[in-house]
């Protein structure tokens, strides 16, 4: 029992290490850690700032980081399988005694903490362009929520990953959902001004709790973030017990489809 | 215990056509197919391209699930123990996906270690073996996508071993290969069965079957149309011989006519660029040469050689004209 939790803790390490490597070749993903942040961030901050509400720069900077990590994270996660589904190794790691999610969650959390650089881009982009203090209300609140909503957003990510294992347009899906789930979840604007009957369906977002979670404890939203903490804790283990179950089916399904070569 | 046990085994695929009307039509890939295969065998699955072959692969490999029947690799389900299957078989599917271009051949064959749970210890050692094996320890560090295809192939084979699997499916390993990397792969395969591997390979290749197969399953449109030793196959063709020309510009008509002498049973066109080999298997071939040649008046005629029939020409004999897309 022991031996095999062990080496399933070596199929995740092995996939954070082989996830890293296959990035470090990849120019389009270090564009898309790079370089998309600072385009958020000089987009929403400035249109704050445009708007008169120099106040807002900071929830700017952390919605921007949020955009850059979803982007890092679950975005490059589509493409993953997209392209192991085109490289024809997927069908290989669905039949690998390894359950597929393990391999999952070691390249989700390998993209999460590459995903870091984003939100340090977004800060720097802050402070160098706009002269934007960065200036912490609870600095420790803030590192621990960072690191929940990385869990969150990785737990989230075996969810929709289970489906892009489902289509053979993972990167398309996702494509069109960036931007809603941006909207949602209160990373470009704030929640406020969505209408009431959406907000459900924000709550169900693990975006929309780290934003919150992060705006709490830079001070930014009035709230206790040990509390939203807590949520986004019960959070991921709601999609990784969603998870689980979701991706047996799905790989049931995909082997009575034979849709795991198609692409 | 057999290594394979398939039993009435079917699978259907269903295509859909048209973007508004849509309807959909279901293709049979397997149908009703028996087979066994025994530990240590090297069991080859011959058929054109369609036949099935990959189909069942993907099946005894838990890729895919079939549609009726059932089949068994070492005792275990394939649809239902994919949990205690998975450990003990390797696959290698031909051609150049299934691999990380991006990753050194080491780095690729370490990650499907860990995949397989191959604990450290044992793949320190085993890795460097495996690269041995298949001739690419001086180029393990080096990235996939500087590879020939042969390269390729053989990382394919390295990786399909790491785990030590007691059966090994090999789906068309030396397909797109030259013949020297075909050949220098075919040795491996061969090795391996030395070893004491179950191997379950397809091919459509005969000369590959012939060389390398204990047994051997011929199947067309899904179905199995005859098993036996390679030796027994021949034999179906034992009374024939083979007349093969060379030629340029065969009409229609003339094939028609060729096609109807009452001694020649089969005929197979082997296009090689602008030339036309005709295979032609009749009872005393050679006494009818002139005869044939007549029939195909009209026609360049640049060679012709009789020779004594080959498993190739027993597959031409039960395949009939389905052979020709070989």
């Amino acid at each position: 029992m022991i031996s095999h939790l062990l080496g399933l803790l070596r199929v995740v390490a092995a996939s954070f290490k082989m996830q890293a490597k296959e990035r470090a070749t990849n120019q389009f993903f270090i564009g898309t850690l790079l370089i998309t942040p600072i385009i958020f961030t000089l987009l929403s901050v400035g249109s704050y700032i445009y708007a008169g509400k120099t106040n807002f720069g900071l929830y700017a900077v952390i919605g921007a980081g949020m955009i850059g990590i979803w982007n890092a994270n679950l975005w490059t996660s589509g493409r993953i399988i997209e392209g192991e589904r085109r490289g024809g190794t997927l069908s290989m790691l669905i039949a690998a005694p390894t359950p597929f999610p393990v391999v999952l969650v070691g390249k989700s959390l390998s993209n999460a903490a590459a995903s870091l650089i984003s939100m340090a881009m977004t800060f720097a982009t802050g402070l160098i362009v706009f002269r934007l203090p960065v200036d912490i209300a609870n600095p420790f609140a803030f590192i621990v929520s960072l690191l929940l909503t990385l869990a969150a957003m990785t737990s989230f990510g075996l969810v929709l990953g289970s489906f892009f294992v489902l289509t053979r347009n993972a990167g398309a899906f996702i494509e069109v959902t960036n931007y809603p789930i941006f909207i949602l979840s209160g990373l470009m604007f704030p929640l406020t001004i969505l209408p009431l009957w959406l907000r459900p369906l924000s709550a169900t977002l693990a975006p929309m709790w780290g934003n919150l979670a992060l705006g709490t404890a830079a001070g930014l939203v009035a709230g206790n973030p040990w509390l939203i903490d807590l949520y986004l804790i019960g959070l991921s283990l709601v999609y990784l017990m969603i998870a689980r179950p979701l991706f047996a089916k799905i790989e049931h399904r995909v082997r009575q489809d034979g849709s795991l070569e198609v692409f | 215990m057999s290594a394979i046990v398939i039993e009435n085994l079917g699978r259907n695929f269903v295509t859909t056509t048209g973007t508004i009307r849509r309807t959909q039509k279901t293709v049979t890939a397997l149908d009703n197919v028996s087979l066994t295969v025994e530990p240590g065998e090297l069991f080859g699955l011959l058929g054109p391209n369609g036949a099935g072959k990959t189909t069942l692969t993907r099946i005894l490999s838990t890729v895919l699930l079939p549609t009726s029947g059932r089949a068994e690799v070492l005792g275990l389900d394939v649809v239902r123990d994919t949990k205690q299957l998975r450990p003990r078989i390797g696959m290698v599917y031909g051609g150049e996906r299934g691999l990380y271009w991006r990753l050194s051949g080491r780095d690729n064959i370490q990650y499907f270690a860990d995949l397989y749970l191959v604990p450290p210890e044992v793949s320190r050692k085993r890795i460097p073996e495996l690269l041995e094996l298949v001739g690419l320890t001086d180029r393990a560090e080096e990235r996939v996508e500087g590879y020939s295809r042969g390269m390729k192939q053989r990382l394919h084979i390295a990786r399909g071993l790491i785990n030590d699997p007691d059966v090994l499916f090999l789906d068309e390993p030396t397909i797109g290969l030259d013949p020297i990397a075909a050949r220098e792969l075919r040795t491996v395969i061969a090795d391996l069965h030395k070893a004491g591997k179950t191997i379950f390979l397809t091919s459509h290749y005969m000369y590959e079957v012939d060389a390398l197969c204990q047994r051997v399953a011929v199947v067309n449109k899904g179905q199995i149309v005859m098993m036996d030793t390679p030796a027994a196959l021949k034999q179906l063709v034992a009374n024939l011989e083979v007349v093969e020309v060379e030629c340029l510009s065969v009409s229609p008509e003339a094939m028609s006519r060729l096609r109807a002498h009452p001694r020649v049973e089969a005929v197979h066109v082997d296009n090689r660029d602008q030339i036309q080999v005709l295979q032609i298997q009749a009872p005393g071939g050679v006494g009818y040469v002139p005869e044939f040649l007549q029939l195909l008046d009209g026609a360049s005629i640049q060679k012709v050689v009789t020779r004594q029939p080959t498993l190739e020409d027993a597959y031409v004999k039960l395949l009939g004209k389905d052979a020709i897309s070989v």
